[in-house]
C-alpha cells in the first residue's frame, strides 16, 4: 500500500491537474508530503534500530557519538535558525530535494553491505518510500512552478569507499547516514509544515491549525 | 612466528642472467680447479654474504618478503646453504626473531623467503638482516658464516605524527578460534586510551609510548558483519577509531559425500556442507565447492552448496574418482570418492501400479519401470499394508514390467500395496515407493455368532444375546441376524425371525416344551454357520451355593469342578454393571477341557460386587448351572452405617434393629457389625470390650460376627441413664464410617410398679362403687331405711276417727320461717315468661326447691332440733343421696356454699337441666324471687306477690336459683366472715368452675 502511495507521489508532477491554476493549489500536495515525511520518520526509527544492531556495539549504543570522519560528504540538515527562516520556498524545496537525492543514493549503498535478507528487505522498502518522498517534493515544486535542480556533471554522489577507508569507518559513515537522514526528516517536517501554513488561506489555516494541534 | 600463511616461502629466478652466468660460472670453475692450491686464499676471498637483499611488505598478510642472491658461487653448481635471518622490532637491537633457512642455491640465484608477523606491521618498524653459510659436505672448507648483511628497515607507519588514532590491523579476516594481535598508534594524542571489543574493555601492553598491542586469543564468531574493536580517549569519552575483525567460521570438510545415477545420464553427487562461512561487507563469500574427476581430468564448479550434477559421457567410463574441494579465503578442504558407476544405481520409482482380478482373498498387482538397459535386472519389493501395518512383503525380480499375485487377503478389507525397486546385481538404494490402495469384496461370514441366553426363573421367556462378529469373521457388513426356533418335543413349523444389525439380543416367549434355537449372521454375500442353543422344557437349575472369590485389578480368577465328563464346554456369565437395570450382560464360553479362567473387563470397578454363574454345556447344548461365584475386584470400606431403630426400651435394656440394611449392596463383604456403646460407666458389660474411637473417646464395643444378625439387645443398663450407641458394619479389613452416635435414655423403674399395682386397685374400687350404685336400694334399706310418715301412719287414722278431731299434728302454717333465700334471675324472655306463668305448676317448681331448715340467727350454735319435712316433689335422685335429715348440719355453713362446691358431675348436669327449664318459665328480665322455705310447694299466688315485692338486683346480673344440695356432697363450711347474700348472688361463670 505504501509502495502504491509512493508511486503515486512519484508521478505527481506528471499529473496535469496539479499543474493547472484553479486547482486546489499546492496545499494538498504539501500536506501529503508532510504526512509522508512523518511516516518515513517513523519507518526510519525501526530500520535504524535493526541496522545499528546489525553493526553491533558501539554503534547500537544509545550514547554513541562518533566523530564525523568520513561523513562530510553527506548533506547536512542542521542549519542556523535565522538562515532557515529566511529561506524562500524555492530554496527550501530545492535543498530538500537535493538532500534526499543524495541520501537515497547513499542509502542504496547500505543495501550492498547487508547480507541478511530481512535487513535487505527493510532497506529496499525504505528506499522505495524515500523515492516516493523525493517524487512528492518534486510534485510540490512542479505545482509551485519551480524547476527541479539539475545535478552537476561529475558530482553524482557515489558510494565507493576508497581502499584506505576501513570497514570500521564505513560503519561510522553508515551510522551518520542514518542519523543525518533522521535529522533531515525532522527538518523536512518543519519545512513542509511551514510551507503548508504559508500556502493555505487564512480561514482554512485556522482549521488546519486546530487539526494539527489535535494531531 | 608464522611462516605458513605467507604466500611465498622461497622462489628462484635465475633465467634472466643466464648468459652472464655462463661466463661467471666458467670463471668460478677455473677457480675451483685451483682450490687445492689456493683454498685458504679463496676462502677468505669468497664473499658468500647475501647480496641484493630486499625486503618487501604485505601488510594485509602481515608478511615480510625477503629476497637475495648469493653471487660468489661456482657456476652451474648447487650448494646446500643455510641462511640465518634476524628480525628486530622498533630498533635493531631488539631482535624478536632469529632463524635459519636451509636451501640449495645456485650461482646468482634469487632466493625468496617470507616471514609472517604476529603483530601488524603497521604497529612498529621492523629491521631484517641475513647471513649465510655453505652447508655442503663437498665443500667443508666453506663451512663458515658469512658476515651479516646490513639491516633493512621495514616501516609502514605512514600515520605517525598525526593527531589521529589508528587501530591495526584494518578489517582483518581470521578464522574462529585463532589468536589475533592488534595495536593502536596514538600519534600525538596524549590522553589515556581504552580499547574495547564489542563493548568489553581489553587490556594490552605498551610497545612504545605511542603504540600498544592487544593479544586476542581464541576469537569467537559473533556476527557476519564483523567484530568491532574500538578505542576511545578517556578524557574526551569519544570514540577515536576502531577496526572490524571479521571472524569466519571454520570451514568444515564436506560430510556424507556420495554420488549415484538414476538414469545413466547424470551422476548426482550430494554432501552435507556444514556451516556457511560467508561474511558480510564482502569480506568472504560462502565457501565454494568444486568437483574434480581425476580419470577424466574434468572439473566442475558446483552452483549449489550441497549437490552437484555430473554429466555422464558416452565413453563407457565405469570407474569414477571424484574429489570434492571446498574452500574459502582462509582454508581449503577436500574429500575423495572412488566408485564404479554400475554400483551406484538408484532406480527411479516404479509407475503405473494397477490391480487386476481382485477377489475376496486375492488380487494381482502390476507395475512398470523406467528402463535402465537390457542387462539390468531389478529387485522389486512388494509390500501389502492393511489397517496401518504391513501384512505381507515379497521380493520380485523384474526386467521391465512387474507383476505379483497377492494371496491370503481378507474379504471386505481395504489394502494398500506398494512397490519399490533396486539394482539386483549391486544393491545400492531402493527407489521411492509407488503404491495404490484397493478393497476386496465381501464374503459370507466365516464363523457362527457367539450366542448365549438368559432365562427368567418361573417363566418361559428366553432372552437371546449374541456378540457381533469380529471383522475377521464377518467378512463384510453384517446386515441382519436370523433366529430359527424349533420345538423339539412335538413336530411343528420352524419359527424364523430376522433381526436387523446391529441389534445384539432378542426375547423369545416359549411354552413348556424344549426348543432348539439357531442363530446365523448374514451379510450381502451370505449367512454364517449357525450357532445352536437348546432351551430345555424344565430348566432344572438346582440351588447352588454362592462362593466368595477374591478379585484383583486384573480380573477374577475362578475355577470349577466338572460334574459330568460329557460336556461341550463351559459358559461363565456375569454383568459388567450389576447395579444398572440393564446390567450389561456378559458371558465367556470356554472349551470342555477348561476348568478355570480369568474374567476381566474394563468395566470392573472397585467396590462393586460381581456375581458369576458357571454353566456346563452338555453335548445336547443344554446348559446346567454348575457354580456361582461372587467377589469384588477390590473391596472398599463401607461408606454408610445401617439405619438403626431402637426397640424395647426398658430401664435396663434396649434393642437395636437394622433390618433394612442390605449386605449385598455394600462395597465389600460385610463380615459382621460392631456396636459401640458410650455411657458414664467406666466398666463395660460382659461381652463388650473397651475400644478407643478415632476421636480418642473410650467406649464399649460389642462384636457381631454374623452379617445376617441385624438386631442386638443391650442389657444390664441402669435406669434413668443416658447411653449413646453406634452400629457400624465391618469387613475383613475395615469398618464403616465413624458416624454420629444416637442417644438413648433408659426410663425410671417406678412408673412400672405404679402401673402394675395402682391400676388394678383403682379398677377394683371403681367396680365396687359401681356395684354399690347398682345395689343402692338394697344399701339404703340396709344402712339408712326411710323414716315413717306420721300422717300416713295407720295410727293417725285411728286417732282421727275415734278421738278428738281438734287434736292435730303440728300444721305447716304454724311454722315460722326462719330463713328466706332470694334468687334473682334476669335471663329469659319476658313475653315467654308471661305467657307461661300459669304453667309453672308446683311439681315443676318444687323440683328446684330443696328445702332445708336453716338457722336464722347467726349466733345459733349447737346441735339444735333439725326438722326435715319430706316433700314428695323433691328430686328423688338428689334426695337419695341427701343426708340432711341424718347428718348434723353446721349452722355456719350456708346452703349456697354447698351448692357452689358441689363437684359431682351428675348432679351438676341435673342442676343445669333444671336451671334451664326454670329459665324458660321464669320471665326474663324480671327480678325473680325464688322463695326458698321450708314450704314444700310454693303457691302461684305467692309467686306473684313475690314478684311485686322483689328485691331489685343489679342489672345484667345473672342469678341462679338457690338449690338445696345434699349434705353428703357438701364441701367443708366456709369461713365465719362469709357474707350470706354475697355468696348466694353468683355469676354464671362461677357455676362451672
Amino acid at each position: 500500500m505504501l509502495a502504491c502511495l509512493c508511486t503515486v507521489l512519484w508521478h505527481l508532477p506528471a499529473v496535469p491537474a496539479l499543474n493547472r491554476t484553479g486547482d486546489p493549489g499546492p496545499g494538498p500536495s504539501i500536506q501529503k508530503t508532510y504526512d509522508l515525511t512523518r511516516y518515513l520518520e517513523h519507518q526510519l526509527r525501526s530500520l535504524a534500530g535493526t541496522y545499528l544492531n546489525y553493526l553491533g556495539p558501539p554503534f547500537n549504543e544509545p550514547d554513541f557519538n562518533p566523530p564525523r570522519l568520513g561523513a562530510d560528504t553527506l548533506p547536512r540538515a542542521t542549519v542556523n535558525l535565522e538562515v532557515w527562516r529566511s529561506l524562500n520556498d524555492k530554496l527550501r524545496l530545492t535543498q530538500n530535494y537535493e538532500a534526499y537525492s543524495h541520501l537515497l543514493c547513499y542509502l542504496r549503498g547500505l543495501n550492498r553491505q547487508a547480507a541478511t535478507a530481512e535487513l535487505r528487505h527493510s532497506l529496499a522498502h525504505f528506499c522505495t518510500s524515500l523515492q516516493g518522498l523525493l517524487g512528492s517534493i518534486a510534485g510540490v515544486m512542479a505545482t509551485l512552478g519551480y524547476p527541479l535542480p539539475q545535478p552537476l556533471p561529475g558530482t553524482e554522489p557515489t558510494w565507493t569507499p576508497g581502499p584506505a577507508h576501513s570497514d570500521f569507518l564505513q560503519k561510522m559513515d553508515d551510522f551518520w547516514l542514518l542519523k543525518e537522514l533522521q535529522t533531515w526528516l525532522w527538518r523536512s517536517a518543519k519545512d513542509f509544515n511551514r510551507l503548508k501554513k504559508k500556502m493555505q488561506p487564512p480561514a482554512a489555516a485556522v482549521t488546519l491549525h486546530l487539526e494539527a494541534h489535535g494531531f | 612466528m608464522l611462516l605458513r600463511d605467507c604466500p611465498v616461502i622461497s622462489k628462484r629466478k635465475p633465467e634472466s642472467m643466464a648468459l652472464f652466468a655462463v661466463f661467471q660460472t666458467t670463471f668460478l670453475l677455473t677457480l675451483l680447479s685451483l682450490r687445492t692450491h689456493q683454498s685458504e686464499v679463496l676462502a677468505e676471498n669468497l664473499l658468500l654474504t647475501p647480496e641484493a637483499f630486499k625486503v618487501s611488505v604485505n601488510s594485509a598478510q602481515r608478511c615480510l618478503h625477503l629476497q637475495w642472491t648469493v653471487h660468489n658461487l661456482p657456476y652451474n653448481q648447487e650448494f646446500k646453504m643455510i641462511f640465518q635471518i634476524q628480525i628486530s622490532r622498533t630498533e635493531t637491537s631488539n631482535v624478536i626473531w632469529m632463524g635459519n633457512y636451509s636451501t640449495t642455491v645456485k650461482w646468482n640465484e634469487t632466493v625468496h623467503w617470507s616471514w609472517e608477523s604476529e603483530l601488524p606491521l603497521e604497529c612498529a618498524a621492523h629491521f631484517v638482516r641475513i647471513r649465510s653459510v655453505v652447508d655442503d659436505a663437498r665443500f667443508p672448507e666453506w663451512n663458515f658464516w658469512s658476515s651479516w648483511s646490513s639491516w633493512q628497515e621495514v616501516n609502514v607507519q605512514d600515520s605517525t605524527g598525526q593527531d589521529t588514532l589508528f587501530v591495526f590491523p584494518k578489517d582483518k579476516l581470521v578464522e574462529e578460534g585463532s589468536n589475533v594481535t592488534i595495536c593502536y598508534i596514538s600519534g600525538n594524542i596524549q590522553n589515556d586510551i581504552s580499547c574495547y571489543l564489542e563493548g568489553e574493555q581489553i587490556h594490552g601492553e605498551q610497545l612504545d609510548p605511542h603504540v600498544s598491542t592487544f593479544k586476542l586469543e581464541n576469537v569467537p564468531f559473533i556476527r557476519k558483519g564483523g567484530t568491532n574493536i574500538y578505542c576511545e580517549e578517556k578524557q574526551r569519552k569519544a570514540i577515536s577509531n576502531g577496526t572490524v575483525l571479521f571472524v569466519s567460521k571454520v570451514l568444515e570438510e564436506p560430510k556424507d559425500f556420495s554420488c549415484e545415477t538414476r538414469d545413466f545420464k547424470t551422476l548426482i553427487c550430494t554432501w552435507d556442507p556444514g556451516a556457511n562461512t560467508a561474511l558480510d561487507w564482502s569480506k568472504q563469500p560462502s565457501q565454494s565447492y568444486t568437483l574434480f574427476e581425476s580419470y577424466s581430468g574434468k572439473k566442475k564448479h558446483c552452483e549449489e552448496k550441497n549437490r552437484c550434477n555430473w554429466q555422464i559421457t558416452q565413453d563407457s567410463q565405469e570407474i569414477y574418482n571424484f574429489t570434492l574441494i571446498t574452500e574459502n579465503y582462509l582454508r581449503k578442504r577436500s574429500v575423495n570418492l572412488l566408485f564404479n558407476l554400475t554400483h551406484r544405481v538408484h532406480p527411479m520409482s516404479p509407475f503405473s501400479v494397477q490391480f487386476e482380478n481382485i477377489s475376496a482373498t486375492s488380487a494381482v498387482m502390476t507395475w512398470k519401470l523406467h528402463s535402465l538397459g537390457d542387462y539390468f535386472t531389478l529387485l522389486c519389493q512388494v509390500e501389502l499394508h492393511g489397517e496401518g501395518k504391513m501384512i505381507q512383503q515379497h521380493n520380485v525380480s523384474v526386467k521391465a514390467n512387474g507383476k505379483y499375485l497377492l494371496n491370503e487377503l481378507e474379504p471386505n478389507t481395504e489394502y494398500v500395496a506398494q512397490v519399490h525397486c533396486a539394482d539386483d546385481n549391486h544393491f545400492w538404494k531402493w527407489s521411492e515407493w509407488s503404491g495404490r490402495d484397493f478393497t476386496t469384496p465381501e464374503a459370507a461370514p466365516s464363523e457362527a455368532p457367539d450366542v448365549w441366553r438368559t432365562m427368567k426363573s418361573g417363566s418361559h421367556n428366553v432372552t437371546l444375546f449374541w456378540k457381533p462378529l469380529s471383522k475377521f469373521h464377518a467378512n463384510g457388513k453384517i446386515l441382519f441376524y436370523n433366529v430359527a426356533v424349533e420345538n423339539l418335543d412335538k413336530p411343528s413349523r420352524l419359527e424364523h425371525r430376522s433381526i436387523p444389525a446391529p441389534a445384539n439380543s432378542t426375547e423369545l416367549t416359549l411354552d413348556g416344551c424344549s426348543y432348539q434355537i439357531r442363530v446365523t449372521a448374514s451379510n450381502s454375500a451370505g449367512a454364517s454357520p449357525a450357532a445352536v442353543i437348546v432351551v430345555p422344557a424344565a430348566p432344572g437349575n438346582k440351588e447352588v451355593e454362592e462362593e466368595i472369590i477374591e478379585g484383583t485389578e486384573d480380573g477374577f480368577s475362578m475355577s470349577w469342578k466338572p460334574q459330568s465328563g460329557d460336556v461341550m464346554g463351559y459358559v461363565v456369565e456375569w454383568c459388567d454393571r450389576p447395579q444398572d437395570p440393564l446390567c450389561d450382560f456378559q458371558w465367556k464360553k470356554l472349551g470342555p477341557n477348561t476348568t478355570s479362567t480369568v474374567i476381566s473387563s474394563d468395566a470392573f470397578r472397585p467396590g462393586v460386587r460381581y456375581n458369576f454363574r458357571i454353566y456346563e454345556l452338555s453335548t445336547k447344548r443344554i446348559a446346567h448351572l454348575l457354580e456361582r461365584k461372587t467377589g469384588y475386584t477390590r473391596e472398599l470400606a463401607p461408606s454408610d452405617n445401617p439405619h438403626v431403630v431402637t426397640n424395647n426400651l426398658t430401664s435396663h435394656s434396649f434393642t437395636l434393629s437394622w433390618k433394612n440394611y442390605s449386605t449385598k449392596s455394600q462395597p465389600a463383604f460385610i463380615r459382621g457389625y460392631h456396636v459401640y456403646l458410650k455411657s458414664k460407666e467406666e466398666q463395660c458389660q460382659p461381652g463388650a470390650e473397651k475400644a478407643v474411637l478415632p476421636d480418642d473417646t473410650v467406649c464399649c464395643q460389642y462384636k457381631i460376627d454374623n452379617p445376617e444378625q441385624k438386631t442386638f439387645t443391650v442389657e444390664n443398663l441402669k435406669p434413668e441413664s443416658f447411653y449413646e450407641f453406634l452400629v457400624t458394619p465391618h469387613t475383613s479389613f475395615s469398618e464403616g464410617p465413624s458416624g454420629t452416635f444416637t442417644k438413648v435414655r433408659t426410663p425410671d423403674e417406678y412408673p412400672y410398679m405404679l402401673v402394675h399395682v395402682i391400676v388394678p386397685v383403682v379398677i377394683c374400687v371403681v367396680l365396687l362403687v359401681c356395684g354399690c350404685l347398682l345395689k343402692s336400694q338394697w344399701m339404703k334399706d340396709k344402712c339408712y331405711p326411710d323414716i315413717p310418715d306420721p300422717y300416713k301412719s295407720s295410727v293417725l287414722s285411728l286417732i282421727k276417727s275415734k278421738e278428738n278431731p281438734h287434736r292435730t299434728i303440728m300444721s305447716i302454717s304454724d311454722c315460722i320461717p326462719d330463713a328466706i333465700e332470694v334468687v334473682n334471675k334476669q335471663e329469659g324472655s319476658k313475653i315467654q315468661s308471661l305467657g307461661t306463668r300459669k304453667s309453672l305448676t308446683e311439681p315443676e317448681l318444687t323440683k328446684l326447691s330443696y328445702l332445708y331448715l336453716l338457722p336464722t340467727e347467726k349466733n345459733y350454735s349447737g346441735p339444735g332440733p333439725c326438722i326435715c319435712f319430706e316433700n314428695y316433689t323433691y328430686n328423688q335422685a338428689a334426695s337419695d343421696c341427701a343426708s340432711c335429715g341424718h347428718a348434723p348440719v353446721s349452722p355456719e355453713a350456708p346452703p349456697s356454699q354447698w351448692g357452689l362446691l358441689t363437684s359431682s358431675e351428675n348432679l351438676l348436669k341435673a342442676l343445669e337441666k333444671n336451671y334451664m327449664n326454670s329459665l324458660g318459665e321464669i320471665p326474663a328480665g324480671e327480678t325473680t324471687l325464688n322463695y326458698v322455705s321450708q314450704l314444700a310447694s310454693p303457691m302461684s299466688g305467692d309467686k306473684d306477690s313475690l314478684s311485686t315485692n322483689a328485691l331489685v338486683p343489679p342489672p345484667c346480673s345473672e342469678y341462679k336459683m338457690q338449690m338445696a344440695v345434699p349434705l353428703c356432697l357438701a364441701s367443708p363450711p366456709p369461713t365465719e366472715n362469709s357474707d350470706l347474700s354475697s355468696i348466694t348472688l353468683l355469676g354464671p361463670s362461677e357455676h362451672y368452675r
